[in-house]
C-alpha cells in the first residue's frame, strides 16, 4: 500500500515547476522532503491534491496502485490522501465543528452519530492541547498561524488518512506549538499511515523522526537518503546541495 | 355624513394614486426596474372567510410556524384577516393585536396618534395605491414597561393567481417595552400573477427593546411585491432589524430605519437570495435625525440563474446630529454567470463630529476556498454550499430565533440544491 510518484512533471502558467518527481511512501513509513524555497516542495503536495492551479505535463500519480492523476481533490482525499495546508483557507460562517463533521461525513456511508462524533473531538483535541471553545469558532477565520497549523493537525486525526502530507506544518511555529504539534503527528503515526512531511527546516525532524529524507531543487530530487542526510543538512546548507549537484552536473 | 379621519387620508391617497403613472424607477447604470410586465388591471383583492384554527390556515403559513411557541398571531389571505389569536395574558395586560380595520373601531385615538405618521401617500403611486386600498391590515400596540417572551406574528399570504393584496402593518410598542415583531409574507407556488402592496410602519418608545424580522418567500410564482417598511426608534431605544428576502419575481422596497432621537441605536442586518428570473430593488436608509445615536448594517445577497439583485444602502445623516456613530456595509455573491448584482452604499452627512463608514462588494465563490474543503473530501456541490451558507451565517445568526433561523437555512439549501447545475457550470467554468 503505498503513495506512488512517477516521473511527474508540473507546470503553471507558463513556467515548468517539477521536472520528473519520483516518489514512493509506503504505508507506515514517515518521509521527510526538503528542500530551499521555490524548490517546488509545496507544488508536488498541491498537485498530489488536484489543486485545479497545477498542470500535469507527464506523469503518474497513484495512490494504493490506482491512477488518481486526473481525478478530482475530494476523489483523492477520499482515496486516503490528506494534506495538511501551509496556508490553510479560511471559511466563513462554518464553525471548526461543523465543517469537521462534514468532512468526517464525507467518506462514510452512513452519518457518524453524534456522541462518537463528540468523544472522537474531544479525545483528539486533549491530544492536541486545544481549549473546547476553538470547534466553535469560524475554522481558520482571525486563527494565529498557530492555531492554524494546530487546526490542520486535528483534520488529520480526525479523518484518519492512509497517507498524510504536511505542507511546511513547522514554519511559523513557536517551539512550543511545535512540540504539540509534533506531539500529535507522533501519535497519529504508525502501521496504517505514511507520512510525507514537507518542510524547509530540520527542527521539526528532530522531533519528528524520518525513515527516509529526499531532498528537492530546482524541480527535481536530487539527493535522498536516512535520517542522517537531514544531519548534513543541518550542518552544511542548501548550498552544499547546490555545489554538489552542479559539480554532478558538470 | 361627514368623512372620517380615515376616509379623508384614504381618499387622499386614492388622489395620488390616480394622478400618478405607474412608476419605472432608474439609476445611473445598467439597472431599471419596469412593472411593464405587471397586468395591473387584471389584478383585484380577493376575500375569505376566517379560520376558526391553525390547523385550517393555508398549508405555507402552517409549514412555516411549524408550531412554535407564538404570543400572538394575525393571517391575512388576500384581503381579509382569517385568524388573529392572542396570549390572553398578554390581552389582560393590555397588548392590542387585531387587524387595523377592527383597531380603527375599537381604538380610534390610538390608531390616529400613529398612523402614517413616518409613511405618506405622495410617495409613490404603490404607496398611495395600499395607503388608499388596504383592507385587514395588523395593528401591535405594547403597552409600556410590559416585556413579550414569544414572537408577535404577523402573517401576509397569497395563494391565488389574479391577486392584489393591499396591506398595512402598524406597531407601536411602549417606553420600556420589550417584544419581537416578526412579518412574513408567503405564498406557495402560485401559477400567475399577484400584487402585494404594503405599508409597515412601526414605533419604538423610549427605552423600548424590540426585535423586528421579516420574511419574504413568494414562492416561485409572479407575486411583485412593491413596499415600504419603516422604523422609528425614540430615545434611547433600541431595535434589531433582520429583513430576509427569498423570493418574488419582481420586488421593489424601501426599508427605513429611523434613529430619531438622542441615544436610539439601530441594528440592521438584511439577507436576499434570488434565483431564476427575479428581480429584486431593495433601498434601504438609516437616518439619524438626532446626535449620540448608533447604527450598523449589513446586507448579505447571494444570486443564482438569471436574477438581478441591487441594494443601495444610504446611510443620512441630517445637520446637527453629531457624535453619531454609524456603518454600512453590503455584500453579494454571484453564483451563476448570468445573474447580475449591484451594491451600492453611500453616504450623506449634513453635520460634523461623526463616524460613518460604508463599503461594498460583488464577488464569486472563493476557488481557494473550494479547492479546501474538497481536499477534506467534501463533494464540490456540497463545498460551494457550505460556503454560501457560511456567508450568510453572521445575518441569519442575527435573528436569535432559532426556529426562524432553521427555516431560512433550509430555504436556502434548498434554493443552492436546485441552482446547483447553475452553481457547478460556473464554478468549473472558472
Amino acid at each position: 500500500m503505498s503513495l506512488e510518484i512517477q516521473n511527474l512533471h508540473v507546470r503553471t502558467e507558463d513556467k515548468e515547476i517539477l521536472r520528473g518527481v519520483n516518489l514512493k511512501v509506503e504505508k507506515g513509513e514517515t518521509h521527510a522532503l526538503m528542500g530551499p524555497n521555490g524548490s517546488g516542495k509545496s507544488t508536488l503536495a498541491n498537485t498530489i491534491m488536484g489543486n485545479p492551479n497545477y498542470e500535469v505535463t507527464e506523469g503518474r500519480i497513484l495512490v494504493n496502485r490506482e491512477e488518481v492523476t486526473e481525478a478530482d481533490p475530494d476523489e483523492r482525499a477520499r482515496a486516503g490522501v490528506f494534506m495538511a495546508f501551509q496556508y490553510p483557507a479560511t471559511i466563513p460562517g462554518v464553525s471548526v465543528a461543523n465543517f469537521l463533521r462534514t468532512a468526517v461525513n464525507a467518506r462514510r456511508e452512513e452519518p457518524i452519530k453524534v456522541k462518537e462524533f463528540g468523544s472522537m473531538l474531544r479525545a483528539n483535541m486533549d491530544l492536541l492541547h486545544i481549549d473546547p471553545d476553538f470547534t466553535k469558532r469560524y475554522l481558520n477565520e482571525g486563527f494565529s498561524g498557530g492555531e492554524k497549523k494546530r487546526a490542520e493537525i486535528l483534520q488529520l486525526a480526525m479523518l484518519k488518512p492512509e497517507f498524510a502530507i504536511l505542507d511546511e506544518t513547522d514554519s511559523g511555529l513557536d517551539i512550543d506549538a511545535l512540540r504539540i504539534v509534533s506531539d500529535g503527528v507522533n501519535a497519529l503515526r504508525g502501521p496504517e499511515m505514511g507520512t510525507l512531511i514537507i518542510t524547509h527546516y530540520t527542527r521539526i525532524l528532530q522531533y519528528v523522526t524520518p525513515d527516509y529524507v529526499h531532498i528537492m531543487l530546482n524541480g527535481r530530487i536530487v539527493r535522498e537518503g536516512g535520517r542522517e542526510l537531514a544531519d548534513e543538512l543541518e550542518e552544511k546548507g542548501y548550498d552544499w546541495i547546490r555545489e554538489e549537484v552542479a559539480a554532478g552536473a558538470a | 355624513m361627514p368623512r372620517s379621519w380615515l376616509e379623508e387620508k384614504r381618499a387622499a391617497a386614492l388622489e395620488v394614486y390616480e394622478r400618478e403613472p405607474i412608476p419605472t424607477w432608474r439609476r445611473s447604470g445598467f439597472w431599471t426596474t419596469t412593472l411593464r410586465h405587471l397586468r395591473l388591471d387584471e389584478l383585484e383583492p380577493r376575500h375569505y372567510d376566517p379560520v376558526d384554527s391553525f390547523e385550517a390556515l393555508p398549508g405555507v403559513v402552517v409549514d412555516a410556524l411549524n408550531g412554535e411557541e407564538l404570543s400572538g398571531l394575525i393571517v391575512q389571505r388576500g384581503a381579509s384577516t382569517i385568524f388573529t389569536a392572542l396570549d390572553e395574558s398578554l390581552a389582560a395586560d393590555g397588548v392590542i393585536l387585531s387587524s387595523l380595520e377592527q383597531a380603527v373601531v375599537q381604538h380610534p385615538e390610538l390608531v390616529q396618534q400613529w398612523y402614517m405618521k413616518r409613511l405618506s401617500p405622495e410617495e409613490g403611486k404603490f404607496p398611495a395605491a395600499s395607503a388608499a386600498f388596504w383592507t385587514g391590515g395588523a395593528f401591535l400596540h405594547v403597552p409600556k414597561n410590559l416585556k413579550i417572551e414569544n414572537p408577535i406574528q404577523v402573517v401576509y399570504v397569497i395563494d391565488e393567481p389574479g391577486t392584489a393584496q393591499y396591506a398595512h402593518t402598524l406597531g407601536v410598542v411602549g417606553e420600556f417595552a420589550e417584544c419581537y415583531l416578526r412579518e412574513y409574507c408567503l405564498a406557495p407556488d402560485i401559477d400567475g400573477q399577484a400584487l402585494h402592496a404594503g405599508g409597515f410602519e412601526l414605533y419604538c418608545l423610549p427605552g423600548s427593546q424590540v426585535k423586528l424580522a421579516h420574511l419574504q418567500d413568494w414562492g416561485s410564482g409572479e407575486v411583485y411585491d412593491i413596499s415600504t417598511k419603516r422604523v422609528e426608534i425614540q430615545r434611547d431605544a433600541h431595535c434589531g432589524w433582520v429583513p430576509i428576502h427569498l423570493g418574488g419575481r419582481l420586488t421593489k422596497q424601501t426599508l427605513d430605519i429611523v434613529t430619531a432621537e438622542q441615544g436610539s441605536d439601530m441594528r440592521h442586518n438584511g439577507l436576499y437570495f434570488t434565483e431564476g428570473e427575479e428581480h429584486l430593488d431593495l433601498f434601504s436608509t438609516d437616518l439619524h435625525e438626532q446626535g449620540n445615536t448608533t447604527g450598523d448594517t449589513v446586507w448579505k445577497g447571494a444570486l443564482t440563474g438569471e436574477s438581478r439583485a441591487s441594494y443601495e444602502g444610504l446611510i443620512h445623516i441630517v445637520a446637527g446630529a453629531q457624535n453619531t456613530n454609524t456603518y454600512l456595509q453590503t455584500h453579494s455573491m454571484l453564483l451563476s454567470p448570468k445573474a447580475k448584482a449591484d451594491s451600492i452604499p453611500s453616504l450623506i452627512v449634513k453635520t460634523d463630529n461623526v463616524s460613518a463608514s460604508h463599503g461594498g462588494t460583488v464577488g464569486e465563490i472563493d476557488e481557494e476556498q473550494v479547492f479546501y474543503m474538497m481536499t477534506r473530501g467534501i463533494r464540490r456541490r456540497e463545498a460551494v454550499r457550505i460556503l454560501v451558507e457560511g456567508y450568510f451565517e453572521p445575518v441569519i445568526g442575527k435573528l436569535e430565533d432559532p426556529p426562524l433561523e432553521e427555516l431560512v437555512r433550509e430555504l436556502i439549501a434548498g434554493k443552492i440544491a436546485a441552482a446547483e447545475e447553475h452553481v457547478e457550470e460556473y464554478v468549473s467554468q472558472r
